[in-house]
């Protein structure tokens, strides 16, 4: 297991993780990854989200 | 048994109830007696409730006799997912973390199917926290596939598909945040609705991704499915994903057939975006033959491809789930079973700008979906691309999280419904998904009930268990 891997997972507050877990950890970042290389950068400043925020009755 | 009440639907038994044909007392004794007989082989359960279960039953038998019928699920067992809450009972979402969690009160859902007479037979395996199985490294042992115990049964809600299948209860409750509910419903050859996203309430039960979680019905037929949706659908103020629209009766439109209906099929999901088993494939261009020879306008339609729906998805579930198990992955690492740990941990190192790019994304992925479905009433997919794999197949188990088209429709919130679509040549269930407009349910009861009539697949059940 490298140190780097370690460290990482320490700054995250991951410091209870065992070499296995850490295993775990990076096979699960690597997956993610591909996920994220998929995720559109270029997108409209405007573009909202889903799920915006309306404080819908409240005002009322 | 009598393997006569083992697979009676929820719809025959209700008539049979009320017409004081069949004691709610010896049903559900039956079905207890079935369930000490062959769950050691299949694990649906992880806490059955005999007792409870009895007095339920004895409690509805005095009110029919007397005159008070409640409604179709009064008298008839039903079981849930053990994510969701029953006052007095552990809920251990099948995990050692919440060993000793014992609700304070019923979920929403919970209160509704007790309002309405049914009698819970106890608490349903899943993947835990709905995220990560089959796993061996729990307390309790993953449910098995009744099929081909030697088969993954799906998941997450896995002892709800399990246990339909092995005839345990006619009714059961799961829950779907990327495919939960339809999964097990693909691989054990039963019918599993995920409705609307705010169509069912969430209160009481545990959350895997807030923005993706669903709750809906399994069952084995369509009937019974629109049946127990009816019992758990409507506003919940208290849940703040509710939605705050009327319920309409879901039974309505079954028995209209499909002549006229413009059906999209979404093809390039089961064949080029994944290539998906011959055998499945085959299922589902039969099934639009089917549709369109008894009248329904079929026609390809274009989406955005699987791999973008998967995406955006993963990382929306991987930083909410984080969200709600980042103390309990510092603290008490060790207690998760390796596979959901894995999956949990892929929050982590999630950047704020990656979930709110993704939740950017989501929008426009919505409005391509909306766009395409302008001009058709309800779409038909894969649900799952390959029958059930084996349950120590590592490979084959990984590459059931992508080979499959039910991702697409939690980023969406549209409702899926995924039905029986025949059998591979090794006997193993095959299926497939229709998918409606919000709040589309009853037309897709429609199609799919249409269809169950048609071939008869739903009338099949594992032959070594009719006893």
């Amino acid at each position: 297991m490298t140190k780097e891997l370690r460290d990482k997972a320490r700054t995250l507050g991951l410091d209870r993780l065992t070499d296995e877990h850490l295993t775990q950890f990076e096979r699960a970042a690597t997956g993610m990854e591909r996920h994220l290389q998929r995720l559109p950068r270029g997108m409209p400043a405007a573009q909202e989200p889903a799920h915006v925020y309306r404080a819908k009755g409240e005002l009322q | 048994m009598n393997g006569d009440l083992a697979y009676l639907g929820l719809a025959e038994a209700a008539e049979l109830i009320r017409g004081k044909k069949l004691s709610p007392v010896e049903y559900a004794t039956a079905l207890l007696a079935r369930i000490e007989r062959h769950d050691g082989e299949y694990n649906a359960f992880i806490a059955l409730t005999p007792e409870r279960a009895l007095s339920a039953a004895r409690a509805a038998e005095s009110e029919i006799a007397a005159g008070r019928w409640r409604g179709p699920f009064h008298g008839v067992p039903y079981a849930l997912k053990d994510i969701i809450d029953v006052e007095g009972l552990q809920t251990t979402a099948h995990s050692k973390i919440l060993i000793g969690n014992i609700a304070r009160r019923h979920a929403v859902v919970t209160e509704r199917l007790e309002a309405a007479g049914g009698v819970l037979l106890g608490k349903l395996s899943t993947h835990e926290f709905a995220i990560g199985g089959p796993s061996f490294d729990l307390p309790w042992p993953p449910a098995r596939n009744p099929w081909n115990r030697d088969h993954f049964c799906g998941g997450s809600s896995s002892g709800s598909g399990a246990g339909l299948a092995a005839g345990f209860f006619p009714a059961a409750l799961g829950t779907d945040t990327g495919g939960s509910i339809r999964n097990p419903a693909s691989m054990c050859g039963i019918t599993g609705m995920k409705p609307t996203y705010g169509r069912v309430s969430r209160r009481g039960v545990a959350p895997l991704a807030f923005s993706l979680d669903h709750i809906g019905p399994m069952t084995r037929n369509v009937r019974d499915n629109a049946l127990m949706l009816q019992v758990v659908a409507g506003h919940d103020p208290s849940d703040p994903g509710s939605a705050d629209e009327s319920v309409p009766d879901y039974g309505a439109l079954l028995g209209r057939g499909v002549r006229g209906l413009r059906i999209g099929v979404i093809r390039h999901f089961y064949t080029s975006d994944v290539a998906g088993d011959p055998e499945q494939v085959t299922a589902l261009d039969a099934a639009v033959n089917l549709l369109a020879e008894a009248g329904a306008e079929t026609s390809e339609i274009v989406l955005p491809a699987l791999e973008d729906f998967s995406a955006c998805g993963q990382i929306i579930l991987a930083a909410e789930a984080y969200a709600v198990h980042e103390q309990w992955l510092k603290e008490r690492p060790q207690d998760y079973g390796a596979r959901a740990r894995e999956r949990l941990l892929a929050g982590a190192k999630l950047r704020a700008v990656d979930y709110v790019q993704a939740v950017r994304w989501r929008r426009e992925l919505r409005e391509r979906v909306s766009a395409a479905f302008a001009d058709i009433d309800l779409a038909i997919t894969a649900s799952s691309m390959d029958p059930a794999c084996r349950i120590d197949d590592d490979a084959a188990l990984a590459a059931n999280y992508w080979r499959q088209a039910r991702m697409p429709f939690n980023v969406t919130g549209q409702p899926g419904l995924v039905i029986p679509a025949g059998f591979s040549r090794s006997g193993l269930p095959l299926s497939l998904q229709l998918v409606g407009h919000p709040f589309g349910e009853a037309l897709l009861y429609r199609v799919a009930h249409f269809y169950e009539d048609a071939t008869g697949w739903t009338k099949r059940h594992p032959p070594q268990l009719s006893d």
